[in-house]
């Protein structure tokens, strides 16, 4: 891992830190117990095709926790996610009732997302206000036009027997769907990303200090208006891969997403407060919540339990987070009396 | 009435998390004198001082008053022990009255309804003895920052204190409104209050003080009579050292360095009203100013987080003002802010992630990726190079001392080798032995072809380091000095007029 190219002659230098537990231990031990605790419950809980159904559930959601982390690390939220999702879902439909190339849609979706991640963007940073205020208007103008193009009726593309339909909807081995594939593909891109480009590093930096990296020749407004983008176009990749995974988009889809996406960047380690972030964390995260819902099934608890189970589960993981965040400062000052 | 103890201190010490304030400080405060506590920046005295007032609790010593050992474990129970503090930095509401601001929480009120009657005839008196002559209703931000200050000395004297705190009290103050403060103390001396006077500017200490106490690195190192003392002796007593080994001579320019050239022609833009300025590489060009004189303002232009109105400025790549400061970092110009904390660090990020950020976070060109082995040699070279005293690159930004911080910070720029350095204050809550190394890094900035603007608070350190002083003075420049001392130099900054001799030092020496 050493990287002496430059200077071979140089002695080597120990790039690693010392063995350092990874961040993300946490909540992938709670998940593993969760599973682990309602498999010993119900076995039937550990089919392997019950598992894959429950991250191909995730999916959709998921990917947009991928985005969302970002935005968490520079400080801000996206509150659009879901409608984003939903009106680039919408446009991809419309676009193959139009008789468009379903391949050349789905991309085409995947840009309308990023143009409207690029809205919300250019508002936030010609305004200059927090994402989450401008979104919160925007969240309802992309729900409005959505309605508007798709007359209140779910968009169904004609003819689904075309490539792009069997390959989105096809298992792997029959079991592992590929959708699931593309979103952890997705999840383990972005968190080298996130931790080994520049571009990863500059988000990180803004979240950290936006004053000391505007100062250290970061401008704020570039990443702000990068990272609303790449979180648009993960809303439209993951709509264009609904409508060919569901062969149909209904027009209240997404309506909850955002709630959810947030829930599961927080339970998986992100903290509101900015400068760090965890894609891995967030991906655990939705699965969390999607195996307390199917849990709950599995023990014939009422579904609508699910959500206190979700809201209970990110109220303890934030009350860990402190816990953990205060016996860190207390180590902290008392390494400074030695 | 010597002999008289009113408030003593005993072996009081002070962590924040690894950094010590306060390392077995002691002080013994006689009824009835004004009682001055001197020293750097860091060397405690602030701390000191909110201890006493109650805001700080220490970590271990003990304070008596009048005798009897107490806890100050609050402002208020600071207060009932008949200690006021008039902090450095206005406390004042600017959006209410006069009136107000005195009697804030403890309003003379009858069934729940405030008399302004009440509170103005309880402050009249007060406010005459202070030479306060203004409308006690307006609202505080109307005031002149003099008038504030006496405001705020005010509301302090109110609740008659034993003991007056006053720290840095004159900080913002010109010539003549620190005139009419010291003035105003001296009554209040002549009327037995007992005072202690914080400050690093040793001319006023010696103006107002019956007693010194030099305070280094959390201690006290000593206590005398100021008719005992001289400012040389005190100057040494805070450093610690001598005089002159804190600032480096001038190294020998390094070869192969053309002569490159900042030049300010007409510079109009925030408080600057016109700006000529020229520096050079291989020369350190001091900035001097109160706050507001527009010293931080041309900074800020130079390095484009300020839009100029007018005037041309030429960089040494033959462009002129940077847009933005990322601008600036990719033409090879730095900033080293005053406030590192805020603008220059991330703390919860290791030295590693610091040391990248101008390198990675502002370059264009080289790798998309950000590797962590390069990234820890760039590290690794800067915690060697500027002597940064850190277990290891992935140690956190805040775990580090202040002077080491500002290491740092200095790192991230010297990591892309910039033409043009901007220091704005950068010795600012730094030890001295960080100091000393700063101000060798600064020569060797500037003999490495550097253009250094090196902007400071602390005379001593612009008379000690700068080839010459440009001393603003309501947005312009007041004066070039060069050779001149402590005194003269506060004179110009304070009144803007260059005395005549000044000017003559400056042209017999070319």
């Amino acid at each position: 891992m050493t990287d002496t190219g430059s200077a071979p002659a140089e002695p080597q230098t120990p790039v690693r830190r010392g063995f350092r537990v990874p961040e993300e231990i946490g909540v992938i031990v709670a998940l593993l117990l969760m599973i682990l605790v309602i498999g010993i419950a119900r076995p039937r809980f550990l089919n392997p095709i019950n598992l894959l159904t429950i991250l191909g559930h995730t999916t959709f959601q998921g990917m947009l926790a991928i985005g969302m982390v970002y935005l968490l690390a520079i400080r801000e939220i996206d509150l659009s996610v879901g409608w984003i999702f939903n009106f680039s879902a919408v446009f991809t439909g419309l676009l193959m009732v139009a008789g468009v190339d379903p391949w050349v849609a789905a991309f085409l979706g995947v840009a309308f997302g990023a143009a409207l991640g690029l809205f919300n963007g250019i508002l936030a940073v010609g305004l200059r206000l927090p994402a989450i205020i401008v979104t919160l208007g925007t969240y309802s103008m992309f729900q409005g036009l959505s309605l508007v193009v798709n007359g209140g009726r779910a968009v169904v593309p004609p003819d689904q027997t075309t490539s792009f339909f069997t390959v989105v909807s096809t298992k792997v081995f029959g079991i592992v769907p590929v959708a699931a594939l593309v979103f952890v593909a997705l999840a383990i891109v972005m968190h080298f990303v996130l931790h080994r480009t520049k571009f990863g590093y500059r988000v990180q930096a803004v979240g950290s200090n936006p004053e000391a990296a505007e100062l250290a020749g970061i401008s704020n407004n570039t990443i702000r208006l990068q990272t609303l983008v790449l979180m648009g176009a993960i809303c439209g990749l993951s709509g264009a891969m609904y409508i060919g995974f569901r062969g149909a988009i209904d027009p209240q889809e997404g309506a909850d997403f955002v709630l959810v996406v947030v829930a599961a960047v927080i339970i998986g380690g992100t903290p509101l407060s900015g400068g760090y972030g965890t894609v891995i964390g967030a991906v655990i995260g939705m699965l969390i919540i999607q195996v307390i819902s199917s849990g709950l099934i599995f023990f014939g608890i009422d579904a609508t339990w699910s959500t206190f189970v979700t809201g209970a589960v990110i109220v303890i993981a934030v009350v860990l987070d402190q816990l953990v965040k205060w016996q860190r400062n207390r180590a902290l000052s008392r390494a400074g009396d030695g | 009435m010597p002999g008289d103890t009113l408030i003593e201190v005993r072996d009081l010490t002070k962590r924040y998390g690894g950094v010590v304030a306060l390392a077995g400080m002691n002080l013994t405060v006689e009824r009835g004198t004004v009682h001055a506590v001197v020293g750097e920046n860091g060397a405690g005295k602030s701390t000191l001082m909110k201890i006493l007032a109650g805001a700080v609790r220490p970590d271990g010593g003990t304070v008596r008053i009048a005798g009897q050992a107490v806890t100050l474990d609050s402002p208020n129970e600071a207060r009932k022990h008949g200690i006021g503090i008039v902090y450095q930095e206005l406390s004042l509401f600017p959006e209410r009255s006069v009136l107000a601001n005195l009697f804030v929480n403890r309003e003379p009120a009858s069934f729940g309804i405030v008399s302004t009657r009440a509170m103005e005839a309880e402050s009249r008196d007060l406010l005459a003895r202070l030479g306060l002559h203004v409308d006690v209703r307006a609202p505080v931000g109307r005031l002149t920052i003099g008038e504030r200050q006496l405001v705020e000395l005010a509301r302090v004297l109110l609740e008659e204190p034993q003991l007056i705190i006053l720290d840095e009290p004159n900080s913002a103050l010109n010539e003549r409104e620190t005139q009419r403060l010291f003035a105003v103390l001296r009554a209040l001396r002549a009327r037995g209050h007992t005072m202690l006077y914080v400050s690093h500017r040793l001319e006023e200490v010696f103006a107002i003080s019956d007693r010194v106490t030099i305070t280094r690195n959390g201690r006290d190192v000593l206590t005398r009579d100021r008719q005992d003392l001289t400012i040389p002796e005190v100057i040494e007593g805070m450093i610690g050292t001598q005089h002159e080994a804190l600032f480096p001579p001038p190294l020998p320019r390094a070869a192969g360095h053309d002569e490159e050239r900042i030049d300010i022609r007409g510079l109009v833009g925030g408080p600057l009203k016109g700006i000529d300025l020229t520096a050079r590489s291989g020369e350190v060009v001091g900035l001097a100013g109160l706050e507001g004189s527009g010293v931080g303002a041309l900074l800020s232009i130079l390095f484009g987080t300020l839009r100029a109105r007018t005037g041309t400025v030429t960089f040494p790549d033959r462009k002129g003002l940077p847009r933005n400061p990322t601008a600036a970092a990719r033409r090879g110009v730095c900033l080293v802010p005053a406030d590192r904390r805020r603008n220059g660090l991330m703390l919860e990020k290791s030295i590693l992630f610091n040391i990248s950020q101008v390198f990675v976070g502002a370059r264009t060109g080289g790798s998309w990726l950000f590797r962590n082995g390069p990234a820890y040699q760039r590290a690794q070279r800067q915690i060697d190079n500027l002597k940064i005293k850190a277990r290891s690159p992935w140690t956190l930004a805040n775990q580090l001392s202040g002077g080491n911080q500002q290491k740092v910070v200095i790192g991230k720029w010297l990591e892309i080798g910039p033409k043009v350095f901007l220091l704005d204050d950068p010795t600012r809550g730094v030890d001295v032995g960080a100091k000393r190394e700063i101000y060798g890094l600064i020569r060797r900035m500037s003999a490495d072809g550097g253009i250094v603007l090196f902007s400071s608070t602390e005379l001593p350190e612009l008379v000690g380091l700068c080839d010459r002083i440009v001393v603003f003075y309501q947005g312009r420049i007041a004066g070039e000095l060069s050779n001149v001392d402590d005194h003269t130099l506060l004179h110009v900054i304070n009144t803007g007029e260059v005395p005549a001799q000044a000017t003559l030092l400056r042209e017999t020496t070319p």
